[in-house]
């Protein structure tokens, strides 16, 4: 396909050599070293060309690996040698590409070649140009959400490309008040950052934090969302999550109309949503799916799966270890019966365990899939069944410990999950350190924790504190649909209404 | 210094109802029966309303005071006694903050000490426990009230489990009622003077309320709760134990707990200990917060750096404290300044601040 393009490096530039790209460092905008630098690299091409009917000669400068070749040679190469083509302001009326560009300004030369653009120049002349757009888009298909799946409802998520990703968003919110500002981020990568808010609706404060904390960035790259999500959280030292990160469209779509700001970067298949509360971790948007009975007993389901899988552990080792006349006779005696030939104290086995749990879950994480269903066998259940043989660990621990990560997993959001995993440990330090009080212990710092984290400066707890009892409606349970008519207090939106509750809630009278 | 909260840091006046009770409930709770046994014996369940009715007078009180000075208790003494005096009596307020957090976690080490490790260190935990609160007074005044909201809601969830007591309840043991003096009657509400003490806390946290006046009806319903409640351990304990018997628990409302038994706990105690940090730990924020900020206004240095400071101090002093002995007398000393505050001193500057804002009125008229 190469030698399609008739190679021509014009004499005059052909004696730059290295030595020379080299030097004018200091003024990367000026169009000749800009060139210069691209002249370094294998994948920039200068060939010229002559029109068949008017003679003229002109060149196309681009950078290869960002051009469509397709593109050059259907939309570009074959109108430009076949019509009539005499001077550059023919140009629009031959072309079949919109997004063109003539001007006399070459300061947008780097810029424009280094993202997909074609400069044209006729008989070499640099005073006026022409940049036309011929990018090559490569993108991933769009996929099952893999992260959030949800058994009914939409199947699709956001890929890596930023205007596939907005197209998303745009397509199911056709409406002007959706807003979309561009950033660009990281002075290396320059990455494309987009911020959607939508006008009237979300709090004008927030949207402008968001911006301000996203123009602020000092960074030399910026190559996922994630990196924006932990740059712009209120602090940088609580674990918890500050912003939630999804890959499902709707639910950012869901957030966007709550009232919410959404940020979402080129290269990332997951749009970041802020401000957010804890509950928001551990509902998943399956919920709003589902009836709204079934919806709120999941979601008390997860939120007890989450106490369980923090507190359950270190209790069992508080209790072993300190408090054994708290458990009644007869479930001593199984407790007893399991543990008698262990050698080891209960923080050492609960040690032993969680940390197999972990190093099963690190590596299915990092290996192929299907090695890594091997291995959940292989650790599950031979490592389980053989340490409680081998008499390592009890048997009743074991069961705790499985039922605790299989709690663990109930946690829809990953950020918060491993959040989750990491706060197990200090409880089960404290519990051994001062049994029952070490984890109420525990328990206090990690509610202090939870109150003074924000996000967006917003207290993360609410809707429980600060106490906003018309938020209730969406957090342990979910009401039906007619009684959300109203936007989320806590986010403060500058419109709280969402749509009339007199008549979503018309009823008719029996046999009308 | 002068005081200016931005409105995002002030808490909504119902607040207040949690701030009141989580500053009342405390240490006292958990053996206030046999104090005020002592003397009202039986009877004692009339103290706990009688002095239910004073604090309600006295919170009647704080509320005129508040209403004419409208700010903390620096800004009361400035208008009674001037700038300078209120220093000192800002101070020493600070020392009574710390005389409190010090009975508060010390006290609770003993009961660990003596129920469930023998050996419990007392420095250790006692720097655990600042440290906590210190984090959580960094957070600001809201955090403190969340734990406070925090603290309530386990209390809530505790308050019923005291049920387990009934069916082994015996009413013929409160018989006679109105068998003790009034004076006896008197000293069974003296008695409970540490259990009551905390509300005073308004005189701080005043100018940190949206709507300050709003706030009234809230602190009168929490001084109404915990009244109730103690009335209603009181009632629940006197006829649970003989007099007697009563007579050698020095936590009275821990014991009732060794009743309680369900399919998978047998000794609730222990769970009730634990759990009863949480209730203490809002005790102790409270009163470190004051302290800080009393000496803000004082001296004009931060919460950043003085909460640290005292909690320091209090740590020094918790080892200091080594036996049963000293630390109740401590604890009772602790209860008389409380109860002198309280009872005395309120009445006092409430006449005080009625007689400065008249004069006040006065220069105004002829001038």
């Amino acid at each position: 396909m190469i030698n399609f393009f008739k190679k021509k490096n014009k004499p005059t530039k052909q004696k730059d050599t290295k030595g020379i790209t080299k030097e004018p460092q200091k003024e990367i905008k000026s169009p000749k070293t800009t060139v210069d630098f691209l002249r370094e690299s294998n994948d920039f091409k200068v060939v010229e060309y002559k029109n068949k009917k008017t003679g003229i000669t002109f060149q196309l400068t681009f950078v290869m690996s960002l051009i469509d070749e397709k593109i050059m040679q259907e939309s570009a190469i074959s109108y430009l040698l076949e019509e009539n083509f005499s001077q550059i302001e023919d140009l629009p009326h031959l072309l079949p590409i919109s997004d063109m560009e003539i001007t006399t300004d070459l300061s947008q030369l780097e810029p424009k070649l280094l993202n997909g653009y074609v400069l044209l120049t006729v008989e070499n002349k640099m005073d006026k140009v022409c940049f036309f757009a011929a990018q090559k888009h490569v993108t991933r298909d769009i996929t099952i959400p893999e992260i959030e799946f949800s058994v009914v409802g939409p199947k699709e998520s956001f890929v890596e490309a930023l205007s596939e990703n907005l197209n998303l968003v745009r397509k199911k919110l056709p409406i002007k008040e959706l807003i979309i500002e561009e950033f660009e981020v990281g002075q290396l990568s320059k990455t494309k950052v987009a911020v959607l808010y939508l006008e009237g609706i979300t709090n004008e404060e927030d949207v402008n934090t968001i911006k301000q904390r996203i123009s602020d960035i000092e960074i030399d790259a910026i190559l996922d969302s994630s990196y924006i999500g932990q740059i712009i959280s209120d602090s940088t030292y609580s674990l918890i999550p500050q912003n939630l990160d999804t890959e499902r469209p709707d639910r950012t779509i869901a957030g966007l109309i709550e009232g919410k700001v959404v940020v979402i970067v080129d290269g990332s298949p997951h749009a970041l949503l802020a401000p957010t509360t804890v509950i928001e971790f551990f509902s998943s948007f399956e919920d709003y799916f589902l009836n709204w009975l079934t919806s709120s007993f999941f979601r008390l389901l997860r939120v007890f799966a989450v106490v369980f899988s923090i507190l359950m552990t270190p209790i069992h080792v508080a209790i072993l270890t300190y408090h054994y006349e708290l458990i009644p006779e007869d479930l001593m005696g199984i407790l007893y019966t399991s543990r008698t030939a262990i050698p080891f104290p209960p923080l050492l086995e609960a040690l032993f365990l969680e940390l197999t749990i972990e190093l099963l879950r690190e590596a299915g994480a990092r290996l192929p899939t299907k090695v890594g269903q091997t291995i959940g066998i292989v650790g599950g259940i031979v490592i389980g069944t053989a340490s409680v043989e081998a008499g390592l660990t009890s048997n009743v621990l074991l069961i705790l410990i499985g039922l605790t990560a299989l709690a663990s997993f109930t946690t829809p959001i990953y950020r918060m999950n491993n959040t989750i995993r990491i706060y197990r440990y200090p409880f089960l330090l404290l519990a051994q350190l001062w049994g029952l009080l070490g984890i109420t212990f525990g328990v206090c710092l990690l509610v202090a924790e939870l109150l003074r984290t924000t996000s967006l400066g917003r207290p993360i707890l609410t809707p429980f504190y600060p106490l906003r009892v018309e938020d209730f409606k969406d957090s342990f349970i979910r009401l039906p649909f007619n009684r959300q008519s109203k936007r989320p207090y806590s986010l403060r939106s500058q419109n709280k209404k969402r749509f009339s509750k007199d008549k979503a809630n018309e009823k008719k009278d029996v046999d009308e | 210094m002068k005081l200016n909260v931005p409105e995002n840091r002030k808490i909504a006046p119902f607040y207040i109802f949690y701030i009141v009770t989580s500053a009342q409930i405390g240490m006292g709770v958990l053996g206030f029966q046999r104090i005020i046994a002592k003397d009202a014996g039986a009877d004692g369940w009339i103290s706990v309303i009688v002095g239910g009715i004073i604090i309600q007078i006295l919170m009647f009180m704080i509320y005129q005071i508040l209403n004419k000075v409208n700010g903390d208790w620096y800004d009361i003494h400035a208008y009674i006694f001037g700038e300078k005096l209120s220093k000192v009596f800002s101070l020493l307020l600070v020392i009574y903050a710390c005389f409190k957090t010090i009975t508060v976690i010390r006290g609770y080490i003993e009961i660990v000490q003596v129920w469930m490790f023998p050996g419990f260190s007392s420095f250790w935990f006692g720097l655990a426990f600042l440290l906590l609160v210190v984090y959580v007074i960094n957070g600001g005044f809201r955090t403190v009230v969340g734990i406070n909201v925090f603290s309530m809601i386990i209390l809530f969830l505790i308050i019923p489990l005291y049920l387990y007591t009934v069916p082994y309840a015996n009413p013929s043991f409160l018989s006679p009622v109105f068998g003790h003096s009034v004076g006896e009657i008197f000293n069974g509400v003296k008695g409970m003077s540490y259990s009551y003490t905390g509300y005073e806390i308004l005189l701080f946290v005043y100018p940190f309320l949206q709507e300050p006046a709003k706030s009234r009806k809230w602190a009168y319903l929490g001084l109404l709760f915990t009244t109730c409640f103690y009335l209603y351990l009181a009632l629940l304990t006197f006829m649970y134990y003989p007099e007697e018997v009563l007579d050698s628990l020095i936590w009275a409302s821990l014991y009732m707990w060794k009743i309680i038994e369900m399919p998978f706990v047998e000794r609730f105690d222990y769970i009730g200990i634990a759990t009863w940090f949480i209730v203490l730990l809002p005790n102790v924020c409270l009163y470190l917060w004051v302290a800080g900020q009393m000496v803000k206004r004082s001296f004009a240095i931060r919460l950043r750096t003085s909460v640290p400071i005292i909690a320091g101090l209090c740590l020094i002093v918790l080892p200091l404290l080594e036996n049963r002995t000293q630390i109740h007398g401590f604890i009772d000393f602790t209860a008389q300044i409380g109860m002198y505050l309280n009872a005395i001193y309120i009445p006092f500057i409430f006449i005080c601040v009625f007689i400065a804002w008249k004069v006040k009125n006065r220069e105004k008229k002829s001038n």
